[in-house]
């Protein structure tokens, strides 16, 4: 008898508590798919986002609070767009009430922005990317980029580079001719420019920036030739002196009134800037053309007799694109149907 | 010629705005009729000679006036009067002309002022902008903005207590068009970043306060119709939206120091700045 009590008020205890449980569940799930959490949280995030951007203008975006939040968001749209196509279903579908378009056009339009933040999660833990620097003839290994299921590595060979100008000198458009090369076979050939990235199963890459190395010849006082690939900024020490070369910048269009700048950047008038120490002393600056023989020390020469471009490409996957697109194009049309149709409708909803 | 003749017509249209503004108010004190009437000539005179600004712009850079912040200045001012003509023929009330057209004075002002080297001269795009989604994303922009002032102006009006005519329906449909476009250009925007930049979201200081812009009228479009009692709550939320704005446009851009808005610096060179 007391044993069976025992047992009921066991079972009734066992009873309540998983309502409790059911209980507070709902209520938890309640209070993150409402939206007023929502737009507690939209406003939480405005404000993290604007005090972010003046306070740690490089850094806020990574930090884990940041993240946290727009997890909390992710969750809480989710939830709100379950709901609501629960109830659209029952509203529109079941009862064919009227304003179809315009509930259609809210759901489309929330569940966009969900799968533009599922997508930039995905980004977040299977994508990459990358700024590489390619030197003109030189092949850069590009597999690490690429985090899913990669078998073959690949790697990007620059056969060249090149600016087109405009009448006035300025730049109108930046080239680099890339092969793509699977394991060490040419798979394809592509040319990048700005605006017009690659996109070649699953990695794209995009024309950044650009830059050049300086092709530098010196004779030491034996008479020995040795010809280097320098940046700008670099110290070239010769074997047999005390001086050494800084080659300080590559000018294309030089002209002294504009000092170190260059007035465009065709090479209209191509200097090279340099300047020469010894024991940390400055000796001189030139600016000199190509080919010409400059002497550092006695019989010691140094020539500067070209320079070769470099591009710098920003390769990246992102396995969460298409997502973010397709939410993108959602979240457009949603936007479209629900806020330009006739506002004279009253919704529904209650 | 067309070049020394743009600042000119310029001032002629700050010029003509101002005076319409101060025609408009005087309108809305007296009542006169014939004081409208002048106002509402010096309005379309505006639009016309802004237009013209437009044109003589489109001419001298060959392409449409879309991708400078003066050219996008002079246009959002532009489709905000435009906007603001449409709806006085079509709600019959001329109030809040005083007010908006004073705001586009100051916008034309603010150009003056602060970018003028940009309105006569023509230079070659750079590569970064030469894209279709320019024209979109900037268009949108511009109607989204001028939707925005509109609205902005109309429930200054409405704050001011100078008007139970405007109901705060007519602000709400302003801004949910507005919204929608601002909403358009941002998403064109990262699609164009996401092709230029490789990638579509940077938080960058424009793309942040472009969304801090739009999570505040966000918000006002969620709780309108909580807040249909009151009106005047409402309306101070779309002037806030508006500072915002302006804050997104003129603050971005001037006041931010060292931020680049559109410039990605790496190394040595700079194709975006
Ligand atoms: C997610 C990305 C982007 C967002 C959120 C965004 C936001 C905006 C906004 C709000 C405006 C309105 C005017 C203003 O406040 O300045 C604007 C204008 C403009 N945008 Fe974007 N934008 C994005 C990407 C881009 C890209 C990739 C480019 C070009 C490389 C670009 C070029 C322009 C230009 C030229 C204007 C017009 C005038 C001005 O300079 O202010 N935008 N953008």
């Amino acid at each position: 008898m007391t044993a069976g009590l025992n047992r009921l008020s066991r079972e009734r205890q066992h009873f309540f508590s998983e309502r409790d449980y059911m209980d507070s569940m709902k209520k938890i799930y309640h209070f993150i798919s409402t939206m007023k959490t929502g737009l507690m949280l939209l406003v939480l995030l405005g404000l993290a986002a604007a005090m972010g951007r003046v306070i740690f203008p490089d850094s806020f975006s990574h930090a884990i609070l940041f993240k946290m939040l727009l997890l909390l968001l992710l969750i809480n749209m989710t939830c709100c767009t379950i709901n609501r196509i629960i109830w659209f279903k029952s509203v529109f579908i079941y009862k064919r009430r009227k304003g179809f378009l315009k509930q259609f056009g809210i759901l489309l339009l929330h569940a966009g922005i969900v799968l533009i933040m599922i997508g930039g999660v995905i980004f977040s833990c299977y994508g990459g990317s990358e700024q590489i620097q390619i030197v003109k003839h030189e092949t850069k290994d590009i597999s690490h980029v690429i985090k899913t299921n990669q078998v073959k590595p690949i790697s990007m060979h620059l056969d060249d580079f090149k600016i087109e100008f405009n009448d006035d000198g300025s730049a109108s458009q930046y080239y680099s001719f890339l092969t793509l090369l699977e394991d060490g076979q040419t798979k394809e050939k592509a040319v990048i420019s700005v605006n017009h990235p690659l996109n070649c199963g699953g990695v794209k890459a995009y024309q950044m920036s650009f830059g050049y190395k300086v092709k530098v010849k010196h004779i030491n006082s034996e008479g020995m030739e040795t010809e280097d690939l320098f940046n700008e900024g670099d110290v070239l020490k010769i074997p047999g002196t005390e001086r050494v070369v800084k080659i300080f910048r590559y000018i294309p269009n030089f002209d002294p009134a504009h000092g170190m700048t260059s007035i465009t950047m065709r090479s209209d008038n191509p200097r090279i800037i340099f300047s020469v120490y010894e024991n940390n002393n400055l000796l001189g600056v030139g600016a000199v053309e190509f080919g010409e023989r400059v002497e550092i020390d006695n019989n010691v020469f140094a020539v500067f007799t070209g320079v070769e471009p470099y591009t710098v490409l920003c390769v990246k996957s992102d396995p969460g694109l298409p997502m973010v697109l397709s939410g993108g194009v959602m979240f457009m049309l949603g936007v479209c149907l629900a806020l330009l149709t006739s506002h004279s409708k009253k919704a529904v909803r209650k | 010629m067309m070049m020394a003749l743009i600042d000119e017509i310029i001032y002629a249209v700050l010029a003509v705005y101002a005076f319409g503004s101060v025609l408009y108010f005087r309108g809305a004190r007296t009542g006169q009729k014939k004081v409208f009437q002048a106002a509402f000539i010096m309005a379309i005179t505006g639009v016309v000679l802004n237009l013209l600004v437009l044109i003589i712009r489109t001419i001298i850079a060959g392409r449409l006036p879309l991708s400078n912040g003066a050219e996008f200045l002079l246009l959002f001012t532009w489709i905000t009067v435009v906007f603001y003509l449409i709806l006085q023929k079509k709600i019959q009330y001329k109030g809040a002309g005083g007010l908006v057209l004073l705001m586009a004075a100051l916008l034309i002002l603010a150009g003056a002022v602060l970018m003028k080297e940009q309105f006569g001269t023509a230079m070659p795009l750079m590569p970064a902008l030469k894209s279709p989604w320019l024209c979109v994303h900037v268009l949108t922009a511009a109607l989204a903005y001028a939707g925005f002032a509109l609205a902005a102006g109309l429930a200054l009006w409405c704050v001011w207590g100078k008007s139970q005519a405007i109901g705060n329906s007519i602000i709400y449909s302003i801004v949910a068009s507005g919204f929608a476009m601002l909403s358009l250009s941002i998403v064109f925007g990262a699609i164009w970043a996401e092709q230029a930049w490789g990638t579509y979201w940077s938080w960058d200081p424009k793309e942040t306060w472009a969304l801090v812009t739009w999570i505040i009228y966000a918000l006002y479009l969620h709780l309108h119709k909580k807040m249909e009692s009151q009106e005047r709550q409402a309306s101070i939320m779309v002037i806030a939206g508006f500072v915002f704005v302006l804050f997104t446009f003129f603050g971005v851009n001037y006041l931010l120091p060292g931020l680049h808005s559109y410039g990605v610096v790496l190394n040595n060179l700079n194709l975006f700045g």
